[in-house]
């Protein structure tokens, strides 16, 4: 046989077996015969090949928003008219209870009011603030949770919690858990998308978006802001695409002719890795290249806005077009058959000045979160597309008064009970979910835990939360802990 | 649908080779890890979830009523794990763990063969396994072949002396070999190869690469991790020491015990008590407004599921809010065990700063069993002691032992895991997999040893040559077994597709940094110099910026081109070229590395500054090196990646590319040329079109799977 008829057979050979090991395929096949293996079992082969959910899912992609620092609820979410009455008061000990804080000095804290005002929106009547103008047009399509309750009141233990289900470092995110369970269904794109908007810097880093114990192939990538979005997407500088072409087919002849000498099938892994890259290549520049959509959806989105002007802020100064861009990313991911996005901006920590920065931070995300919601819904993305709106925790009623501090102008970490919101995928709209006592201090009705909502997020997604395990030191580690959790019914449709 | 680890599968398919092999159902190999892992967590040691008063893990109790044995269609327990009623059945229809149809099976047999139990075997002493007769005169091939010959199974041919001497170079040393140890391969002999093996083990390349294991399970970083990630500038000096320990052959045993309780040795030494940095490694939380008393907690369980799980392979951690579901370890035992720890301060060693451990010796802590690993729930007092279900400690000098005890039992030549795990581990990295594939787990639910006798075998004579572990890696590096080929063989496939008879090498995927130092030493830009502090490579700024401690500037010259075990490791701004090939994450103890294969894997091999630099590098060392001709210097340029000589097919496919290159090079003008990077002004104007197709011809080959992997 000639090296070319070579090429063109083994060619054949290693598409008849896409981008599974030979090895692991006849492992199966045999495993099933010998009935060692369930009939329905499937083997990660490909660690991201597609497979099937536990039952039918309701969403098949996922946006998580984080806003990092714990956004102050009764300012946004949860209106709370006493909270004006008894400013500058104490609250009483049969409220405070126990409470550990970080910052705040419990015995001379008193209560903070707020400036904001509350108003009912859309036909459900949901109360929010008037700092979220354009989100509160999409009241009918949210279930806002007021009962969400955390057991962290710091915040990279916090954020852990949120993101990856445990307060310490070292296990898989949300997104990780996810794209272990459904393999990837982008042929050209990363299944796991991850975009931060550089503001005051994210504790966590990138163990935020981590694959943990997980095979690292399950961990999100990070699209970078600019024309290069994923880190070595780009050829170096010399290689044209046309001699980039000729070097992916010259590298992939080569390993055939390997293989041809050493049989080992991953071999063929290998070259698909390499095609899928070069894919990849083309794909990723073509997602964040927005030259192709109307005027009118960079408006909504705010792609050009201008920032107003502001002396200081924790989550940074010139973040509005990146997170806006961000937002109309995620949208394009989505059309492209990216699994799960995070959409990450720190921060949101507002222990100090909170009127104007959380204002200024929620003049970013206001409007391209509710375009998104919008564009989604329009083009049919919604009912199978689960947003989030999250963080740690939330603020504490109390005014922060710090040691040190002159005045008080903030607060501090609540993990008692805060607010979070979930839309499209199976998630009921306009709701509202739980709901806290006078001063947002406790859940008053229907607490929702952290491993509530991630069992309730792999439940929209055909997941078993219970099901969905993965053996590492001699345990068998799922999303949701050793403790019950427990699908919310009453956020799903 | 089950998500099946490939660690379920091996199980099953070393489960089917032996019952193919001799029939009769063995409780440790084919029932404990059923009843492990599907009726312990609630009729298991742990009395506070035990369900219906049954105990299975204890034969004495599960006779009692359960288990008829020798009669299957009396007993209870195959009446519930057969019926289909499902109030009765076993598991009940809640648990996500179903029985299949051939566990039942098993368990009908085992029954029907009397229900016999086996002491687990990782908790049996270590007895020295009588060799198998065998005309090979080193032992781990004559059990080796001995299970081979049991499926009529020949071992493969040794592989060709490169394969071999490239095998053993990235092995021993991390590092390819040069076109000089190349150079001498006529009349290829036993005695060569084995003075090759002694001037690797010498070497200090040697050092630096099994120092890297032990780093990732030393869960070492250069910061502390959490909100402010803070850095550790002293850090460095614990990976010097264990870098000085395997150049040094520091028995295995003192290792271990500086580590632990270098602090507590009679006129310590600096370098001894530096050696407790060990367990300095761990993240650790200084977030302002922090439960200080909590962040104390997590960190000393750290050390506590760390030293359970690097040196005796146990889940102790699993114990730490409960009694262990599968294992012989109760919450007691737990905290007696966190006992040792309790009164141990955070001191750095005085002239090198390095941190190390110190023990308080005023107001020290009562230690106590934190009820469900609360640190808040105080249950009863406990006492420094080890594990209850393993051999007692010797006797003691002082009424209560301290940490210089423990790290002394851990060694002692009757613990029956301290040498198993040892040398598991070392076997692991010489053959991309351990005897027992569990690395970290040695009890009841983990893996069972392919080779339970090697195991033991290996185990003893490790203890017996004083736990040398350079003799230790010499003995397997020896043998027919890890000299054989790695090449695929059809016939193995089917009876053994995971390989785990040995009937092969495997061929492994490079580790993260033996990828980047063989870029480096293959181009000549490597830079040899050990230890010190750690330094930083170029990093785009939007990938560093998005944690906190967002200061990150390359390190000046040519520190840059430093091994990899020196590159910086900050927890929360992993460094991606070594993250994208499975380099750890330094929040636990890794025990196992994955071996991923991923597109991100594919651009940083192409696309990767350092990569590129490599390339262009390597394709002027052999415009330097080689004369003009083209094929002359595609071969030249091919050895020195891949260490062989190209095949004529390769040659042309190579030929080809160079030539479609070099055109595209050409008509590509002034643009093209950036292809040679910084080094571009070195080259004279007329050579410049063939430099930066040799650049490309090299990025091609710097990208092979056999570059990749080492086979």
């Amino acid at each position: 046989m000639s090296p070319q008829e070579y090429f063109t057979q083994t060619r054949r050979d290693f598409l008849a077996t896409s981008s599974c090991g030979l090895g692991t395929l006849a492992l199966a096949s045999l495993l099933k015969q010998d009935g060692l293996l369930a009939e329905n079992a499937s083997i990660p082969a490909n660690p991201l090949s597609t497979r099937v959910s536990h039952f039918a899912p309701k969403a098949e992609r996922c946006i998580f928003i984080f806003l990092e620092g714990g956004p102050s609820q009764m300012d946004l979410f949860d209106p709370k008219p006493l909270l004006n009455k008894y400013d500058g008061q104490p609250l009483p000990d049969s409220i405070v209870g126990n409470a550990k804080f970080a910052f705040l000095q419990k015995e001379s804290a008193t209560v903070m009011g707020t400036k904001r005002v509350f108003k009912k929106h859309g036909q459900c009547g949901m109360e929010i603030s008037d700092l979220l103008p354009h989100i509160a047009t999409c009241a009918d399509d949210i279930t806002l949770i007021r009962s969400m309750h955390t057991t962290q009141f710091n915040h990279l233990p916090g954020q852990l919690m949120l993101n990856c289900g445990e307060s310490r470092l070292g296990r898989p995110s949300v997104g990780s858990w996810v794209t272990y369970g459904l393999g990837n269904a982008s042929q050209e794109l990363p299944s796991y998308v991850v975009m931060v908007s550089k503001g005051r810097g994210l504790p966590g880093g990138s163990s935020t978006w981590s694959s943990g114990f997980l095979p690292s192939s399950y961990g999100g990538v990070m699209f970078r802001n600019g024309a290069s979005p994923v880190l070595n997407l780009a050829n170096p500088d010399g290689i044209t695409p046309d001699m980039q072409s000729a070097s992916i087919s010259a590298l992939n002849d080569l390993n055939r002719l390997q293989h041809k000498h050493i049989g080992d099938p991953e071999i063929a892994a290998r070259i698909n890795s390499y095609e899928l890259a070069f894919r990849m290549q083309s794909s990723a520049p073509e997602l964040v290249d927005l030259s192709g959509e109307s005027q009118s959806t960079l408006d909504a989105y705010g792609v050009n806005r201008i920032e107003p002007p502001i002396k200081s802020n924790l989550g940074g100064i010139g973040n509005y077009q990146t997170f806006s861009r961000h937002c109309l990313n995620a949208r394009r991911m989505i059309e492209r058959g990216v699994r799960f996005v995070n959409i990450i901006h720190a921060s949101w920590d507002h222990h100090s000045a909170l009127d104007p920065q959380l204002a200024h931070n929620c003049q970013m995300v206001d409007q391209p979160i509710a375009a998104l919601l919008k564009d989604l819904k329009q083009r049919g993305l919604l009912d199978t597309t689960l947003v989030v709106w999250g963080s740690e925790f939330g603020r504490t009623a109390l005014g922060e008064n710090r040691k040190g501090f002159k005045k008080v102008t903030g607060r501090d970490h609540h993990p008692a009970a805060f607010s979070l919101w979930m839309a499209g995928g199976g998630i009921k709209s306009g709701q509202v979910h739980g709901e806290t006592d006078d001063f947002a201090w406790h859940v008053a009705r229907d607490p929702v835990s952290m491993h509530d909502f991630h069992a309730t997020i792999l439940h929209l997604f055909g997941l078993d939360h219970n099901k969905l395990s993965y053996r590492f030191q001699g345990l068998d580690f799922r999303l949701t802990g050793v403790n019950p959790a427990k699908v919310v019914k009453g956020l799903v449709v | 649908m089950r998500l099946n680890s490939p660690l379920t599968i091996s199980a099953l398919f070393l489960w089917a080779i032996h019952v193919l092999a001799d029939g009769k159902v063995e409780f440790n190999r084919d029932i404990r890890p059923i009843l492990a892992s599907k009726c312990y967590a609630c009729h298991g040691p742990d009395e506070d979830k035990r369900e219906a008063d049954l105990r299975l893990d204890v034969r004495a109790e599960a006779v009692k009523g359960a288990i008829k044995p020798g009669k299957p269609d009396d007993s209870e327990f195959w009446h519930r794990i057969s019926t289909t009623d499902p109030n009765d059945v076993m598991p009940p229809p809640s648990s996500p763990k179903q029985l299949t149809k051939t566990e039942r099976g098993l368990f009908r047999r085992w029954i029907a063969e009397g229900a016999e139990y086996q002491n687990h075997w990782a908790f049996a002493p270590i007895k020295r396994p009588a060799v198998p007769t065998s005309k090979n005169t080193n032992p781990i091939d004559a059990f080796i072949e001995h299970e081979l010959a049991k499926h009529d199974l020949q071992p493969a041919t040794e592989a060709d002396s490169i394969t071999l001497i490239r095998r053993v170079f990235l092995d021993l040393t991390g590092l390819p070999p040069t076109p000089s140890d190349l150079s001498d391969l006529s009349e290829w002999s036993d005695a060569k190869y084995a003075s090759l093996v002694d001037r690797l083990l010498a070497s200090p390349n040697f050092g630096e690469r099994w120092a890297r294991h032990w780093l990732d399970m030393a869960r070492y970083a250069d910061s502390s991790g959490f909100l402010g990630d803070g850095l550790r500038p002293n850090a460095y000096r614990y990976r010097d020491w264990v870098i000085d320990a395997f150049n040094h052959d520091l028995p295995f045993d003192q290792f271990t015990i500086e580590q632990i309780a270098g602090d507590l040795l009679p006129n310590a030494t600096r370098e001894q008590v530096a050696a407790t940095g060990f367990h300095r490694n761990a993240a650790l939380n200084t977030e302002a407004g922090l439960d200080k008393e909590e962040a104390r907690f997590q960190n000393l369980a750290d050390r506590v599921n760390t030293t359970g799980r690097v040196w005796m392979g146990l889940t102790v951690g699993c114990a730490q809010c409960h009694t262990h579901k599968y294992d012989p370890i109760t919450i007691r035992d737990y905290y007696s065990f966190y006992a040792f720890f309790d009164n141990t301060e955070d001191r750095d060693e005085p002239t090198s700063k390095a941190p190390a451990l110190a023990e308080v010796t005023k107001d020290r802590r009562q230690t106590y069993v934190h009820m469900a690993g609360d640190y808040t729930r105080r249950g009863p007092d406990v006492v420094p002691a080890s594990l209850s279900s393993l051999p007692p400690m010797n006797k003691l000098a002082q009424p209560e032992p301290n940490r210089l005890d423990l790290a002394k039992w851990l060694v002692s030549p009757n613990h029956p895991l301290t040498s198993r795990v040892a040398v598991n581990q070392i076997w692991s990295k010489l053959f991309g997999t351990g005897l027992v594939r569990t690395p970290d787990d040695f009890g009841t639910s983990g893996e069972s040893p392919s080779h339970p006798k090697l195991l033991d075998w290996l185990a003893s004579e490790f203890m017996r040559e004083g736990w040398s572990r350079k003799q230790f890696i010499r003995l397997i590096v020896m043998s027919d077994t890890y000299r054989q080929s790695s090449a695929h063989r059809e016939d193995i496939m089917v009876l053994d597709p995971l390989n785990r008879l040995l009937a092969r090498q495997n061929r492994i995927r490079l580790d993260a940094e033996i990828l980047r130092d063989s870029a480096l030493a293959v181009s000549g830009l490597l830079k040899y110099t050990i230890g010190g502090p750690s330094f930083r490579p170029p990093l785009p700024e939007d990938v560093f910026d998005v944690g906190r401690s967002s200061n990150w500037k390359a390190s000046p010259g040519d520190e840059i081109y430093r091994r990899s075990l020196y590159i910086i490791l900050l927890r929360s701004v992993l460094y991606p070229t070594l993250t994208t090939f499975d380099a750890p994450d330094a929040a636990d103890a890794c025990v196992r590395r994955e071996r991923s294969n991923t597109p991100l894997q594919a651009l940083t091999m192409m696309n990767d500054g350092v990569f590129v630099e490599a390339a262009q590098s390597l394709a002027l060392r052999v415009m330097r090196e080689e004369s003009s001709e083209t094929t002359g210097r595609l071969q030249k340029l091919f050895q020195f990646v891949l260490s062989r000589e190209i095949r004529t097919e390769e040659l042309s496919r190579l030929h080809s590319f160079h030539t479609e290159q070099k055109a595209r090079v050409q008509s590509g003008g002034t643009e093209a040329l950036k292809a040679l990077g910084i080094r571009g002004k070195a080259i004279s104007p007329d050579e410049a079109i063939e430099a930066a197709a040799l650049v490309a011809t090299a990025r091609v080959l710097m990208n092979l799977d056999e570059f990749i992997n080492r086979q």
